[in-house]
C-alpha cells in the first residue's frame, strides 16, 4: 500500500515575544502565553501542497509542554484550531500534567508511541526547524530514530515527491545539499521553505468541526521519570537607554542622534 | 576519570571544546570533516582522535554511534551547529539520552551533571540538571582555547552513511567578512525596499568604518546579502560597539543576536517597533529620509578632520 498520509508536529510554545520577571528577578512562566511555534506554520503550509499531490489524510499531533493545563487550555486549543484550519483532518493532543514541564526524551516518545498506538502510517511527519521557546531543533529527529524513519532537518524546499522516495533541498550552514530520502521520512523545515497565509474565516470555521483527540498516557501505556529537572530560569535583563528621538525635522533628529553618539564615544570620524 | 567525547566541525572551535572537556574527564575526540582538512590541527591536543572523513550529518550519527558502543562515553561535547545538532539528536533518540544545545556552562555532579543555557531567544538563562549520559552542545566563546600539549594517534572510522542520499552539494556563496570582528554593524531589515537600495546602508558603513549585517529574511530568503552575513539566534551573534538598526522590527531571534552590543541605534518610521525598546537611541522616521541625510553629516564630518 502506498503510503498518502501527513503528520504534523505543532507545539505550543511560550511567547519570546512577552517576557516578565517576578519581584525576585526569576521568569514569570505562568504570565507568558502559549503560541503556535513560528515555523510550525510553515510546516502547515508545505503539508497542504504535499496533501494535494499525495492526496491522503493529515493528522496534528501537539503535545503539552509547559502546564498546568487548566491556564493553558485556550492556547494549545488556539494553536490546535490553526492546524485544522489550515490543513488537518484530525488531531491528537497529549495534555498530562504529570509531565509537565517535559523535555525532549519524553515528547519525542509520546509522539512515537502516539503514533504506532493508533495506527498511524504516515509517507512523511513534517516539523518545524527550532521551536521558539526552547528552540533546541531535536525533537524530529528523535522522532524519526524512535520510529526507524529517515530523516531530514532543515529542509528549505521539497523538489520532488513520487514512488516511495522524496527529494528535497537540505539547508546546512555552509552549502546547500539535494537529498534523496525514502519514505516514511521525518522532516524538518526551515522558515524559507513556503510563506505561510493565514486560515480563511471559512477554514476557522470548518475547523470547529473536525475531531480532536485527547490522549493520556494511561492510554498508551507510557509513564516517565524525568531525565531533566529545570532548576532556575532567570530574565537577562539588559535595560538600553531607549532615548527615542520622535522630532518631525529629519536634520534635527540626525543631529541629536549624532550628538548622543559622540558623547557615548563610538564614533570614528 | 570518565570518558568525554568531544565532537570537532571545524579545527578552530576544538580549542575551546578541548578545554570545557579537560575539566570534566579524559576527552576523546571525534573529528568529523572534508579529508581536506590537516589532521594536524586536531592531533596536537595530545587526546586521542577518531577521524571521519566526511561532513555529513548521517555519516557522523553513524560514528556517534558506534563509538559510544564501544566507548560507553558519560558526555558528549559538541558545538551548536546544524550538523551536530542534526546528527546527535538522531542518535539521542535511539537511547533516549537528554541532549541541551546553547549550552553556556557545565557542572559535573557524578550521576548528574547541571547547565545553563539561554531560553527563549536567550531572554531567559535556564539552569537544568540531566541524568547522564548526557549530551551538551555549547555556544562559542564561554571558555579561552586549551593549549596544544603534544601528538596523539589517529584512528580512521570507517561507516556507511545510511538510507538519505546526497545528489549535489552547492557551496553557499559567502563574503567572508567577520562580522563578529566587526567594531561598528549596520543591520539592515525589511524596512528595505530592494536589494539595490542597501547600497544606502553599504555606505554609511563604509564612512563609519563598518560592516552590514541584516535580519534573517534579507540574508536568507530574499539572499540580497551573503548567509554569513545573517545576524541572529540561528545566525552570527555579534558584540560591536555600535550597533544600528535600519528598517528592523527587533524580533527576539534578531535581538539575541546582538544583545552584547554596547550601543544600539534603530532608524524605523513604525513608533511602536518592538526595536526601540531594545535600542540605546532611535529615530522614528522613514528610512529613506533619514539615511540620505545622516550620510550626508557623516561625509561632511569626515572632509572636515
Ligand atoms: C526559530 C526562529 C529563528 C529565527 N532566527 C532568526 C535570526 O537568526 N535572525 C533574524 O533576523 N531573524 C530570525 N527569525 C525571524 C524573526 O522572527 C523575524 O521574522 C525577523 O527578524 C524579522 O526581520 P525584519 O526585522 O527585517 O522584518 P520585519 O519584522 O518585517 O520588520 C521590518 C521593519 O521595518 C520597518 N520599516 C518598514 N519600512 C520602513 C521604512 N521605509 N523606514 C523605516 N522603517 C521601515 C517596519 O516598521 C518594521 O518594523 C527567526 C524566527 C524563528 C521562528
Amino acid at each position: 500500500m502506498e503510503l498518502r498520509d501527513i503528520i504534523v508536529l505543532v507545539k505550543a510554545s511560550l511567547n519570546p515575544e512577552i517576557v516578565r520577571q517576578n519581584p525576585n528577578g526569576s521568569y514569570d512562566i505562568e504570565y507568558t502565553p502559549l503560541k503556535i511555534s513560528d515555523i510550525d506554520r510553515n510546516a502547515l503550509e508545505e503539508a497542504v501542497k504535499l496533501k494535494s499531490i499525495l492526496g491522503g489524510k493529515v493528522y496534528a499531533i501537539s503535545v503539552l509542554t509547559w502546564g498546568p493545563l487548566k491556564t493553558r487550555d485556550k492556547d494549545l486549543r488556539l494553536a490546535i484550531q490553526e492546524a485544522l484550519a489550515k490543513v488537518a483532518d484530525e488531531a491528537y493532543v497529549v495534555a498530562d500534567d504529570s509531565v509537565t514541564p517535559t523535555d525532549q526524551v519524553i515528547v519525542s516518545n509520546i509522539i512515537a508511541t502516539l503514533i504506532k498506538a493508533k495506527g498511524l502510517r504516515p509517507a512523511l511527519v513534517l516539523a518545524g526547524e527550532a521551536s521558539i521557546d526552547e528552540s533546541t531543533s531535536q525533537v524530529p529527529a528523535r522522532v524519526a530514530s524512535k520510529l526507524g524513519y529517515s530523516y531530514v532537518g532543515y529542509v528549505r524546499k521539497i523538489i520532488d515527491i513520487k514512488n516511495g522516495k522524496i527529494i528535497v533541498e537540505r539547508d546546512l550552514e555552509e552549502y546547500t545539499e539535494i537529498l534523496e530520502s525514502p519514505l516514511p521520512a521525518v522532516l524538518s523545515v526551515t522558515q524559507e521553505i513556503n510563506e505561510p497565509r493565514p486560515p480563511t474565516l471559512i477554514q476557522i470555521r470548518m475547523a470547529s468541526k473536525k475531531p480532536v483527540h485527547y490522549v493520556s498516557l494511561k492510554d498508551l501505556g507510557l509513564e516517565f521519570k524525568m531525565k531533566r529537572t529545570i532548576m532556575d530560569m532567570r530574565v537577562l535583563t539588559i535595560t538600553r537607554k531607549q532615548v527615542v528621538i520622535e522630532e518631525a525635522n529629519v536634520e534635527k533628529a540626525v543631529d541629536r542622534l549624532l550628538e548622543y553618539l559622540e558623547k557615548e564615544g563610538v564614533l570614528r570620524i | 576519570m570518565q570518558n568525554i567525547i568531544v565532537v570537532s566541525q571545524k579545527p578552530s572551535d576544538l580549542g575551546e571544546l578541548i578545554a570545557i572537556a579537560r575539566r570534566l574527564g579524559e576527552p576523546l575526540i571525534l573529528a568529523f570533516q572534508e579529508s581536506a582538512v590537516s589532521i594536524n590541527e586536531i592531533t596536537g591536543y595530545g587526546h586521542k582522535v577518531y577521524r571521519l572523513n566526511s561532513d555529513r550529518p548521517e555519516a557522523l550519527y553513524y560514528a556517534i554511534k558506534s563509538l559510544y558502543d564501544s566507548l560507553k562515553p558519560k558526555l558528549i561535547i559538541g558545538p551548536t551547529t546544524k550538523n551536530v545538532k542534526d546528527a546527535l539528536s538522531l542518535f539521542a533518540g535511539l537511547y533516549d539520552i537528554p541532549l541541551a544545545t546553547d549550552v553556556s556552562s557545565i557542572e559535573d555532579r557524578g550521576d548528574e551533571v547541571i547547565y545553563k543555557r539561554g531560553f527563549l531567544s536567550e531572554r531567559v538563562i535556564m539552569t537544568a540538571s540531566v541524568r547522564k549520559p548526557a549530551i551538551l552542545l555549547v555556544k562559542p566563546k564561554i571558555v579561552s582555547p586549551a593549549e596544544k600539549i603534544g601528538k596523539s594517534d589517529v584512528i580512521d572510522l570507517e561507516v556507511t552513511a545510511g538510507d538519505v542520499k546526497l545528489l549535489e552539494r552547492k557551496p553557499k556563496v559567502l563574503s567572508g567578512i567577520k562580522l563578529e570582528d566587526a567594531d561598528i554593524v549596520v543591520g539592515v531589515g525589511r524596512g528595505f525596499k530592494s536589494r539595490e537600495d542597501l547600497k544606502l546602508a553599504l555606505e554609511l558603513a563604509n564612512l563609519l568604518g563598518g560592516q552590514v549585517g541584516g535580519t534573517r529574511p534579507i540574508a536568507a530568503d530574499y539572499k540580497w546579502l551573503p548567509e554569513d552575513a545573517w545576524i541572529g539566534i540561528s545566525g552570527k551573534r555579534i558584540a560591536p560597539k555600535l550597533y544600528i538598526a535600519i528598517g528592523i522590527s527587533g524580533a527576539p531571534q534578531h535581538m539575541s543576536g546582538v544583545s552584547d552590543s554596547k550601543i544600539i541605534v534603530a532608524i524605523n518610521k513604525d513608533k511602536s517597533a518592538p526595536i526601540f525598546k531594545l535600542s540605546d537611541y532611535g529615530i522614528v522616521n522613514d528610512l529613506y529620509k533619514v539615511l540620505p541625510i545622516l550620510i550626508s553629516r557623516l561625509k561632511a564630518r569626515a572632509s572636515q578632520k
